[in-house]
């Protein structure tokens, strides 16, 4: 068969406004979802490089009173100091210490009243493989009451959690993907039904399955193309309304990374309409065929 | 060109249309297929357009055996068949010109290559001043002859008709066959369902007449 174009045999499709808006809604929420994944991503690798080269000693207030804290820090300080693979270890101050629970527990004076650790942050020259459970020893000979925090475990959770969001708006993706195809299903048989006189035309004529089937896909591939990307664009208007109040001084939620895209990350919302309209092509010409070959 | 060997036709489990019927059109033929309103006339013209399989006996169109033939290979035997549908079935949102073109466009051709020879056939019908109109505006004899333009323009080697005059005026009636016996000296073999007595005895066509469902063969082409 040719290549001709059967677009101007079909009639256009006349009352399909409530297709476009439904796959301008899915557009929408898999923009989001996609754009989850990309936040939980980058958030994720964020946590990983902030704490990945660092490590906590924290000394916690000594039960025996003849011992003194301060004196304690110091003998870690000097541990740390001249460990192998240790660049620098800073004490950190108390106002710092006292501005780090301040979101747990308020900015009530009586929190000047509380017992806290001291904190020592230590930064690790990079690739060093400083050996931990030794230095963890010679810091509780010096220090008894130190604790050794390298964030592995917190590491490992805030991975698990990046993974699980990710992972999730994956399987939005998939299920808006499952009704993405199903809606456009749906709307071809309807279309084959409302101009099956037009079809049955060609086909007694002699056009072949494929040439009927280009011009229904075409038809849905442009209508999800054009609904998907406003969907799309009302994600990217969400996300860089978020950039907008982050840039302001309002952070929506404490301790979440942010919920703005940078540019390049936004570019990755085209993938939302491509993505549809590629769907619906492929699904309108296999509900075509699969019509056209129950017709003799 | 056509062969019919036994062929019966019922829809679903309903009475059957066509009964054992056995016929041959051989290549450059004009035939004439008449018989009272539902004795099968449209259901025959079905068949033999592959639009509905037989419920059984045999078909055998261009040389091909349609029972064993692929159906991949269908679109291309219609395409060498012209069809007059008694609704004429054109499409309203296209005009007059491009319904006429539509078989050139579905083999292929560019509409280059086409224009004139489309724009000749429609002014030969008469509908040379209403090219651009499309099928709603026109009246039932014009639509007729859009349908009548559009199934002979591809020169296909069977042409079909089913009532290609009942629309039109007696003058517009003759010159429609005079064009469909220009078809014929062209080599494109004819079949035409009418009930117009009188455009039958002008031709030297042969006649095939359809009583319930049985095929009588009426009349031999005459020389």
């Amino acid at each position: 068969m040719s290549g001709e174009r059967p677009g101007r045999i079909m009639l256009r499709d006349r009352g399909a406004a409530p297709l476009d808006v439904v796959i301008g809604v899915m557009a929408f929420l898999a923009a989001l979802a996609l754009g989850a994944s990309l936040i939980a991503d980058r958030a994720a690798e964020s946590w990983r490089s902030g704490l990945a080269n660092r490590v906590t000693v924290q000394i916690l207030p000594p039960e025996k009173s003849a011992v003194s804290l301060d004196g304690e820090v110091e003998a870690a300080l000097r541990v740390l100091r001249a460990a192998p693979g240790i660049a620098h270890a800073q004490r950190v101050s108390d106002q710092e210490t006292l501005n780090l629970v301040k979101p747990w527990l308020g900015a009530d004076a009586l929190i000047g009243e509380l017992p806290l650790p001291r904190l020592i942050d230590a930064t690790i020259v990079p690739g060093a493989g400083v050996d931990l459970e030794s230095l963890r020893s010679r810091l509780k000979a010096a220090a008894p009451d130190s604790v050794l925090d390298d964030h592995t475990r917190w590491i490992a959770r805030l991975r698990t959690l990046a993974r699980t969001i990710s992972w999730s708006a994956y399987a939005v993706l998939l299920l808006i993907a499952i009704a993405t195809a199903s809606t456009v299903a749906f709307a071809t048989r309807a279309g084959l039904e409302a101009h099956h006189e037009i079809v049955e035309l060609l086909h007694q004529m002699g056009a072949h399955a494929g040439f009927i089937a280009r011009a229904f896909e075409w038809h849905y591939f442009l209508a999800t193309l054009a609904a998907a990307a406003v969907g799309a664009l009302l994600a990217a208007g969400f996300f860089v309304a978020a950039g907008g109040l982050e840039f302001a001084g309002i952070e929506p939620v404490p301790f979440l990374p942010p919920l703005s895209l940078k540019p390049a990350e936004l570019a990755w919302l085209l993938a939302v309409p491509a993505a549809a309209s590629l769907i619906a092509l492929v699904t309108a010409r296999l509900s075509v065929l699969s019509a056209l070959r129950r017709i003799y | 060109m056509v062969r019919f060997e036994n062929v019966g036709m019922r829809y679903g489990p309903g009475p059957e249309v066509l009964r054992d019927v056995s016929f041959a059109l051989e290549a450059g033929s004009f035939t004439f297929l008449t018989g009272p309103s539902g004795a099968g006339k449209t259901t025959l013209l079905k068949l033999m357009l592959i639009a509905e399989p037989p419920s059984r006996g045999l078909i055998t169109l261009f040389g091909h055996d349609l029972a064993v033939t692929r159906r991949s290979a269908f679109p291309a035997l219609r395409r060498r068949v012209g069809v007059v549908f008694q609704d004429f079935r054109l499409l309203g949102h296209l005009s007059a010109f491009d319904n006429v073109a539509l078989p050139l466009r579905l083999a292929g051709r560019d509409a280059r290559d086409y224009r004139q020879d489309v724009e000749e056939l429609l002014a030969w019908v008469g509908l040379g001043d209403r090219m651009n109109a499309r099928p709603p505006t026109l009246s039932g004899g014009e639509q007729q002859r859009v349908a009548i333009a559009r199934a002979v323009v591809a020169r296909p080697d069977l042409l079909l008709a089913d009532e290609p005059t009942g629309n039109v005026d007696p003058d517009i009636g003759q010159r429609l066959i005079r064009l469909f016996e220009e078809l014929n000296r062209l080599g494109t073999t004819v079949l035409i369902a009418t009930h117009d007595r009188g455009l039958i005895e002008k031709a030297k066509a042969r006649e095939m007449r359809l009583v319930d469902g049985r095929l009588v063969e009426l009349r031999a082409q005459r020389p």
